[in-house]
């Protein structure tokens, strides 16, 4: 199977979803297996804290004990395990939109092929049909082969409803402002041009790099932190007019390289466009339908 | 030209409105004013336009995930709405069941060919070669003596209840066997039909070898139509989903499938709603102690109230829609 899956939408946009990979869907059905075991255990007990006795010979006879109110509850009781069991994932993934309490867990969705929210009948077919891609059971070795083989890692039931299982991916809110700054910047045609101060220039490849460690700089650990954020700098030092020794040696020297990143930065997003680069980007034609 | 801030603005502030109103479900959307909707559109294409620069023009990963994420919402958001109506999951229609069935008779028999043709064989060979029967049969329906308090006929009230959920739930096991089985090419839909079908005819031949079979048609008639038929149907399920790996034309497998997978679960539900019907007659009427002309009588009511559902209903739809049947109302013989 492939890392990721793209969708054309009509509108000629790609969206790419990561799929996710058999490790991650056993972890989300074991999750699943053992909500199911607990639910139908919590069921008996709360029937049992209710008095009903669990004994089919009891039903034989009112001698036994049976009364009308425990066979009844019973049968009821029989019906849900049985819908437990088969609709736990129908559902679930029928009404939460892809997902059951263990693909929360995990990280993972359902979705259709065309990139919408799955809804009830795909999650009938994909489930109802579990039994095929178990086999020989309950191994999954056959859902487990054909996902192997094809290419959307999709089981027999995700072929039957035209669905794949895909990473979520959360909002990780630090980039936004990067992101931000290099869209616009290359809306007004700059985005393969130097920032050219007196003393020299950076590349774009170098700001492309900068705006990258600024973004990703709290998730590093904090030795490899300061340690890039020197590498980066120290050849720009003579750019920006810095004494490369005077900064080696200052104590805070990693703070220090941030700050003139950002100031970098800063330098790169506030320039004025190029009137010729401004012209030619003209503004995408308002009204899309 | 906007400046980074009132791009990001842009974004994050699509990126909220479309979460909303996905949350808030469609009605939402349709209260929307009209230049609200333009506001949204204009703001979709204008993020979908950065999100094509950002993969062309190599942005950063994160920004491209970062826009990915926010389009994903905002196509599921504008386009959500029309695919629903096009897949037409609305409403379930009575007759689609009968519809489904059918349009897929060749389905149907082949199933029926195979869950009563070995029944038959199996009641033939039975009568031929009786000592078949301590082959095929377990020792319950050997020993089984019409005369003792313990037989099927003689379920205590109390217990039908409890019964009736039992064989409810085990019959819909069956037949989801026998639909998911037809991914495997029909294989194991052919042996769980072969398999049952085989036990079902080893019964009746025994039973008719030793003069019991009274007993027996006395207490499968008045079920027997409905079980019989839905089992049958759900096979024919099975082969319907066989039929798009085993002879998919000239589409790939896969999309074969995706396309047969609305009818087959339609014959499906179908089934399960038949079962259900089946069941309650199965614990109730079966073993209650009505006499034999009755029992003789709620099979052919039986019968003939499906003849005139599969005959008859669905005939004014059009029969290509593929869509989940809640079928319940068909009002076969209750209790």
């Amino acid at each position: 199977m492939n890392e990721s899956v793209f969708i054309s939408t009509p509108d000629h946009v790609t969206l790419e979803f990561e799929l996710a990979g058999p490790g991650s869907r056993f972890s989300a059905y074991v999750i699943d297996f053992i909500f199911n075991v607990v639910l139908i255990v919590a069921l008996a007990l709360l029937l049992y804290a209710g008095g009903v006795v669990f004994s089919l010979r009891s039903l034989f006879g009112a001698a036994r004990g049976g009364s009308w109110s425990t066979s009844w509850t019973l049968a009821l009781f029989l019906l849900l395990v049985f819908l437990i069991n088969w609709g736990y994932y129908v559902l679930f993934e029928g009404l939460g939109k892809g997902s059951t309490p263990g693909k929360k867990r995990v990280g993972i969705r359902v979705i259709r092929q065309d990139g919408l929210p799955i809804g009830l009948r795909e999650a009938a077919l994909r489930n109802l049909v579990r039994a095929a891609d178990m086999l020989p059971p309950p191994s999954y070795i056959l859902g487990g082969l054909v996902m192997h083989f094809d290419p959307q890692g999709r089981r027999l039931g995700d072929m039957l409803a035209g669905t794949c299982v895909i990473v979520e991916k959360f909002a990780a809110g630090a980039q936004g402002a990067t992101g931000a700054a290099w869209a616009s910047r290359v809306e007004q045609g700059r985005s393969r041009e130097a920032l050219t101060l007196p003393r020299g220039a950076v590349s774009p490849a170098q700001l492309g790099l900068i705006e990258r460690f600024l973004a990703r700089r709290h998730e590093l650990s904090k030795e490899r932190r300061a340690q890039l954020a020197w590498q980066i700098t120290e050849p720009l030092l003579t750019v920006l007019g810095e004494d490369r020794d005077a900064v080696a040696r200052r104590p805070d020297r990693a703070e220090r390289c941030e700050e003139l990143l950002m100031e970098i930065i800063e330098l790169a997003q506030t320039r004025k466009p190029m009137p010729a680069a401004a012209a030619a980007k003209p503004m995408p034609p308002p009204g899309l339908f | 030209m906007p400046s980074a801030e009132e791009k990001l603005a842009q974004w994050t502030g699509f990126q909220q409105r479309a979460e909303a109103l996905l949350r808030a479900g469609p009605r939402a959307l349709r209260r929307l004013r009209g230049h609200e909707i333009t506001r949204l559109l204009d703001d979709y294409q204008a993020l979908t336009a950065d999100l094509a620069r950002a993969r062309s023009l190599g942005a950063a990963r994160e920004t491209v995930d970062q826009l990915n994420r926010i389009a994903v919402a905002g196509h599921n958001l504008l386009y959500g709405r029309i695919r629903r109506r096009e897949a037409g999951t609305g409403a379930p229609v009575f007759g689609a069941f009968a519809a489904a069935v059918r349009r897929h008779a060749w389905a149907a028999a082949l199933s029926a060919l195979m869950f009563f043709g070995s029944a038959l064989a199996t009641f033939v060979a039975v009568q031929i070669e009786p000592a078949l029967g301590y082959d095929l049969l377990a020792d319950e329906f050997i020993d089984f003596d019409p005369a003792t308090p313990e037989n099927l006929h003689d379920i205590p009230s109390l217990a039908r209840p409890v019964v009736s959920s039992m064989i409810i739930s085990n019959n819909i096991q069956v037949t989801l066997l026998a639909f998911g089985f037809g991914l495997t090419a029909g294989i194991g839909t052919t042996v769980l039909l072969l398999f049952n079908g085989i036990h079902l005819g080893s019964v009746a031949g025994w039973m008719t070898l030793h003069g019991k079979e009274r007993a027996l048609w006395g207490w499968i008639m008045p079920h027997g139509a409905t079980e019989l038929l839905a089992i049958c149907l759900a096979g024919a399920a099975g082969y319907l989903l066989a039929s798009a790996l085993v002879a998919p034309g000239r589409l790939r497998r896969a999309t074969a499938l995706k396309r047969i997978g609305g009818q087959a679960l339609t014959i499906e539900l179908g089934c399960m709603a038949m079962l259900v019907i089946a069941g309650l007659i199965e614990g109730f009427v079966s073993p209650s102690g009505i006499d034999y002309p009755s029992r003789i009588g709620v099979l052919l009511g039986s019968l003939a109230l499906w003849a005139i559902y599969f005959f008859g209903a669905g005939r004014s739809r059009n029969e290509n829609r593929a869509e989940p049947s809640g079928e319940k109302s068909n009002s076969g013989p209750t209790p």
